[in-house]
């Protein structure tokens, strides 16, 4: 029989106490990382005004975050390729964690919290095989690393839990760098990017491949609708004037749905999509492009290009509570919402933060 | 270095030397001789177009013109300030909702008139309709738009009178709230709204920059479609005869705030000079003449100013004020 003190601990693990949630850490609305005018960065938490609400300092320049589902707890992934992740006391700022990569591995700036926030699960890279993997991590017990299985593709670069919150889907972005040569992409003649469906274990369910006319079409990033509708953003490896279609909706077991909006806007976004957000209720779906400065819109039921705001240096995207916020280098923070049709903006805030690639809501 | 992360909680900030410029000295000058005269004025010309309206409709309709004219024309020297007491209360969209990509705005016109629905009569009940039939733009369709004009006076002239107190009501109200605290919020940034005068001037910056933006996407891009499909009437304020007319204003309206802000440096406003001899020597109000190769590339050679303009202001204004762009831009992730 458990004794009292390992059955508190269990059910803190478990985020079963009431008292330690992200009401304790301020209630953020978001979580972003950004630069601060001093040059160091920082992981922020933000209000539903666009405020900031606490800030915690990072030794590096992030990537993305993932927000435990209970817990006032986050892990800031470094930058691309990284090799080290924290994880955050958002109440306290200190370090409960320090994840580091498996030798071989490099983080791809993404990670994933099971439903009741026990594992995380982490899209890496297996260098020297050039192969991906999602690495299993207990939450629960200093986010010790407990595991790892295949990501069925190459070059892992986000990856979600399902709303059914038993399976996951990677985006395989199907690049091959390697260590030695930084950033550089290695296999861009032959690179074959992939959505995968996989069950907590790391069983592959469902693979989708787009046509190989878009085999140089980086899936990257992922935003995933309370009911199952996948949106996933590319990134254009291919002759930048072809300006094929960057965003993606998918369902599991139908074909993939590719969005392009009208010529001159899709030129707009140069290839290039940074951040997508998905709110299947409201039928939106928005995608950004900080090398065009541009957020696109489209109805995610009928696949319509609703428009384009015009924001320089946008990235972050995120849905909350039916409002699209957007952050962008320049330092806003902004909310807008749908009137006589059109994403209109509510809030606009400007701050002296360089905000970083992605804005991560808190649910 | 993981192990010696410091942890730091909100409001810990040092000054950082930003640029050259002396931004506390800069945002009071841009509120006193750029945004208070712009909404002073727009306060001014909205309340005489909800005069003249109610007393000129139907008997004259160029006095009527001339004043709508008059205040749009106060409208586009302050369109680009968007933030603050313009966006309290979807102020600014009940002036200018623009542009209506689904075109709500002739429907739900049409639809009031039709019903001759109570809310055309009742000033108040009006500021509950949609943003769509509120403001300038719905104003032209009833002004200039054969498909309202012939509507019968008595319809048509309470729908415009309501509205012009509507438009007239909203750029007092934003007036007030600049005058009756937010300048002085602006100015001290020392509060939340700006809680360093960098914000402050980042506001002011961005306001510039996606000012610009918006005239060479939007203005210009939307009625210039692609060079196979060029699409004249999705110009801004066709009807009227404005688009070029609002280019033109809104460069102005811009020019005076990046003189302001970069203390009149010469480089910054070289992009404008320029931009603006363009405009000048376009005959062509309303971009019909984008339908022709020739029209077409003279509103690209415009297009193409104005996106140097905003370069320039990249290169030379926001390091003066300590802003660095281009971070997600170059990230590549």
């Amino acid at each position: 029989m458990p004794d009292r003190r390992s059955f508190l601990t269990g059910l803190f693990a478990l985020g079963l106490c009431p008292s330690v949630t992200w009401a304790d850490a301020g209630s953020p609305a978001f979580l972003s990382a950004a630069r601060k005018p001093d040059g160091t960065y920082a992981l922020f938490g933000i209000s539903e005004q666009g405020r900031t609400i606490f800030e915690i300092a990072l030794p590096g320049r992030g990537h993305a975050a993932a927000a435990h589902p209970h817990r006032p707890e986050a892990v800031a992934f470094a930058r691309r390729p990284g090799n080290f992740a924290l994880a955050l006391d958002c109440r306290t700022g200190e370090t409960i964690g320090e994840l580091h990569s498996p030798k071989g591995h490099h983080f791809q700036g993404h990670g994933a919290f099971s439903e009741d926030g026990s594992l995380l699960y982490t899209a890496e890279n297996d260098y020297d095989y050039a192969r991906g993997v999602i690495g299993v991590w207990d939450a629960a017990h200093g986010y010790k690393r407990i595991g790892e299985f295949a990501s069925h593709g190459v070059g892992p670069h986000d990856v979600k839990l399902m709303p059914d919150k038993q399976h996951l889907v990677i985006a395989n972005g199907g690049i091959e760098t390697h260590p030695d040569s930084g950033r550089e992409k290695l296999n861009i003649p032959t690179m074959k990017p992939s959505l995968a469906y996989v069950t907590l274990k790391g069983e592959l369910l469902e693979m989708v491949e787009l046509p190989h006319a878009m085999h140089k079409n980086s899936i990257r990033h992922l935003s995933v609708g309370e009911d199952g509708l996948v949106a996933f953003a590319m990134q254009w490896e291919g002759d930048i004037s072809d300006s094929p279609a960057m965003l993606g909706l998918h369902r599991r077991g139908e074909d993939p749905r590719l969005l392009l909006a009208p010529e001159d806007e899709q030129r707009e976004l140069k290839g290039y999509v940074g951040s997508v957000a998905l709110d299947s209720e409201q039928k939106l779906l928005a995608a950004s492009s900080p090398r065009g400065g541009v957020v696109h819109q489209f109805d995610s039921d009928t696949g319509e290009f609703l428009g384009a705001i015009h924001e320089e240096d946008v990235c972050g995207l995120a849905v909350r509570d039916h409002k699209l916020a957007r952050t962008s280098g320049m330092g806003i923070v902004c909310f807008s919402e749908e009137m006589a049709g059109t994403q209109m903006d509510k809030t606009r805030v400007t701050h002296r933060y360089q905000w970083d690639n992605h804005l991560v809501p808190i649910s | 270095m993981w192990k010696y992360c410091l942890v730091l909680f909100c409001l810990l900030s040092s000054p950082v030397l930003a640029g050259e410029a002396d931004i506390a000295a800069i945002i009071p000058k841009v509120v006193h001789q750029h945004i208070l005269p712009g909404y002073e004025r727009l306060a001014a010309t909205t309340a005489t177009l909800a005069d003249v309206v109610p007393a000129s409709c139907g008997r004259d309709p160029e006095a009527v013109k001339g004043a709508y004219n008059k205040a749009f024309d106060a409208w586009m020297m302050v369109s680009h300030l968007r933030f603050g007491p313009s966006e309290q209360k979807n102020r600014a969209f009940a002036l200018a909702f623009w542009p209506d990509t689904r075109g709500f705005t002739p429907k739900t016109l049409a639809s009031l008139l039709r019903d001759d629905d109570p809310v055309i009569h009742d000033a108040e009940k009006f500021r509950t309709v949609s943003i769509a039939a509120r403001g300038f733009y719905p104003m032209e369709f009833l002004l200039y738009d054969d498909a309202f004009t012939g509507n019968p006076a008595a319809n048509r002239c309470a729908l415009l009178t309501v509205m012009a107190k509507d438009m007239a009501e909203n750029a007092a109200a934003i007036l007030k709230d600049w005058q009756g605290g937010y300048a002085e919020l602006m100015i001290k940034a020392d509060n939340d709204t700006y809680r360093e005068p960098e914000e402050a001037v980042r506001q002011l910056y961005t306001a510039l920059t996606t000012g610009l933006q918006f005239t060479a996407q939007t203005r210009l891009g939307r009625p210039m479609g692609s060079y196979s499909k060029p699409r004249p009437s999705r110009a801004e304020a066709w009807r009227s005869g404005r688009s070029l007319r609002h280019v033109l204003l809104s460069l102005e309206a811009n020019r005076q705030l990046a003189s302001l802000l970069s203390e009149e440096d010469a480089d910054v406003d070289r992009g404008f000079d320029r931009a603006i001899r363009i405009v000048e020597g376009i005959d062509d109000p309303s971009f019909a003449g984008v339908a022709t190769v020739q029209g077409r590339v003279r509103l690209e050679a415009l297009q193409g100013a104005i996106t140097l303009t905003n370069d320039l202001l990249a290169e030379y204004l926001a390091p003066r004020l300590g802003i660095t762009a281009g971070f997600n831009a170059l990230d590549g992730d």
